[in-house]
């Protein structure tokens, strides 16, 4: 008789995957450890002795990392591959080299399609939802509290049972069939567009010179002497351009990650400074906005 | 009341860290977003208004916050939660929304290094739990392959987590009590506010190094600024204008995909 994996099995490996997949993450064997506890119920249904028990369980908790709720994808594959060596095809050997290889394009388009887009897209929906809605702006962040985890949840147990069913063949089939790239490319899209109206909208940044210089000025009555704006840069430049310095701010913060390899907090502390010195700008004697 | 609140956002800090027992999908990707971490901590403090002012922007400086490979230079959770607590326990110094916000950001500065650095120490202890995990394996022990990875993850994680930011928090709010009736000057109101207001620029240039591939996307982000600028859309029009345009072009690339295909 054929063994097989039984349907509760699956649910149980699954959900031991999904919600302890980061438990004890370290750099020996990343997420080796939770990949074992995922396999266990698995091999507990596979092997009656407990030394093959044992060298399943072995060959599970060894150095395994990946984007965990796309990379569900590898433990479905697995758990096919050990369900066919239970009946006496295929090697152990293939498992693990299976599980090593799908490493990085696992984590690739989990970290690029799951993390980098699709989480900020739809943060900036709901954000967009939460500032629109001014009266009761955690509507957004409740949005997304339904949304991300359950759709999170359907979406990565859908890919478990569709590298349990297809395999490592049916899964390298569905990425060469261009799919996944044109479902990028729309997504780059819809956020490109969503980004740059949040840079419009939110990004702030004012140069804060407003040269002033004594003149006569009409009170209605007389005459009289008086400090009046006769250079705002900002203003002049928002007449050339609207928002255009903050524009450049987001540019400048591009650049440097992008080219010059800038960490986030040294960004964070450039920015910290540039507050700093603009603020200082404002508060010169007749040259400052605020003075 | 502050200490009972103080101990339910660090419980928080815990649960929207990465590995927490929840899972990181609803931990890290969700709880420890900025603007749900603010909402919590709005909730817990009685003043969601507040949090949400100062969590909507957190949220914009920090959408690109990802953790490639594992590398957490910057613990968001902690970032966020400690911020928005700062900044609704010090909200009586400071007099505009934006002071606020910049209030939040100096928070989130201090929480987000120290959060950095226990996820180091967290990462670093995790490794005497493979020991453990072996010895199980080795047995053949399906029934207690758990225990390493929950038990023992969880109980480092929960020290690393929980500990540092009930002091943390517990220190913010003493000073908010020793500050009734202060006032920050005015020139530090003025930095903070345009801190706060720069540190969009943050999360909106690093999201563009993810979504930049072709010259062409300079065009489509500058149709997106534009129509904020010139048209005076708001962020909510600008996104069903975005979803408008993506549709029609998903279609067209379907469309030009097939027909390369039948000729």
């Amino acid at each position: 008789m054929t063994k097989q994996v039984s349907k509760k099995t699956l649910r149980k490996s699954f959900n031991n995957w999904f919600f302890w997949n980061g438990c004890s993450q370290q750099a020996e064997s990343m997420l080796g450890m939770a990949f074992g506890q995922a396999m266990a119920p698995v091999v507990e249904e596979l092997y009656e002795t407990k030394e093959d028990r044992a060298k399943a369980l072995q060959r599970h908790i060894t150095l395994f990392n990946t984007e965990s709720q796309v990379g569900s994808v590898v433990n479905g594959i697995c758990i096919g591959m050990e369900e066919q060596l239970a009946n006496g095809t295929g090697t152990a050997e293939m498992i693990s080299e299976t599980k090593v290889a799908l490493i990085g394009p696992t984590s690739a388009i989990g970290d690029s399609l799951w993390v980098a887009t699709i989480i900020p897209l739809l943060l900036t929906i709901c954000i967009a939802v939460a500032t629109s809605l001014t009266s009761a702006p955690w509507v957004g962040a409740v949005v997304y509290m339904i949304v991300y985890p359950v759709g999170t949840y359907f979406l990565s147990w859908y890919l478990f049972r569709l590298g349990y069913k297809a395999g490592l063949e049916g899964i390298s089939r569905f990425m060469a069939s261009g799919k996944l790239d044109k479902l990028m490319s729309t997504a780059t899209i819809l956020g490109l567009i969503v980004v740059g109206g949040l840079t419009a909208n939110f990004v702030t940044c004012t140069l804060n010179i407003d040269i002033k210089a004594m003149q006569e000025v009409f009170n209605g009555t007389e005459y009289v002497e008086q400090l009046v704006s006769v250079f705002n840069l900002d203003t002049l430049l928002n007449n050339v351009f609207p928002k255009i310095v903050p524009l450049a701010l987001t540019l400048v913060v591009y650049r440097l990650y992008t080219k010059k390899r800038w960490s986030p907090i040294a960004i964070m502390g450039l920015i910290l400074v540039l507050a700093a010195v603009l603020t200082a700008i404002g508060y010169i004697p007749n040259v400052g906005a605020f003075a | 009341m502050m200490v009972l609140q103080a101990v339910l956002v660090a419980l928080f800090i815990y649960l929207g860290a990465i590995g927490s027992i929840v899972g990181n999908t609803i931990g890290w990707y969700c709880l420890g977003r900025p603007l749900i971490a603010s909402f919590v901590t709005g909730l817990i403090m009685g003043d969601v208004s507040t949090a949400m002012a100062v969590g909507v922007p957190l949220q914009i400086a920090y959408l690109a916050n990802v953790t490639p490979g594992g590398a957490v230079a910057w613990d968001l959770s902690y970032a966020t939660y400690v911020g928005t607590f700062t900044a609704i326990a010090l909200k009586n110094t400071v007099t505009s929304t934006e002071a606020l916000i910049g209030l939040a950001f100096a928070g989130a500065g201090i929480g987000g290094v120290i959060g950095g650095t226990m996820w180091n120490v967290h990462y670093a202890l995790d490794v005497v739990l493979n020991r453990w995990a072996g010895k199980i394996a080795s047995e053949g022990d399906t029934k207690k392959m758990w225990m390493p990875n929950v038990i023992g993850g969880q109980a480092i994680g929960f020290l690393c987590r929980f500990v540092p930011a009930i002091i943390v928090l517990l220190g913010i709010s003493a000073a908010g009590e020793a500050t009734g009736g202060f006032e920050i000057p005015a020139w530090l109101t003025t930095g903070l506010t345009a801190f706060g207001n720069m540190m969009a620029a943050l999360g909106m240039g690093i999201i563009l190094s993810f979504l930049i591939k072709r010259k062409v996307h300079w065009a489509i982000f500058m149709g997106g600024f534009v129509l904020a600028t010139y048209f005076g859309l708001s962020s909510m029009a600008i996104a069903v204008v975005a979803i408008v345009v993506a549709v029609i072009v998903y279609s067209v690339i379907v469309k030009k995909h097939s027909d390369e295909e039948v000729a």
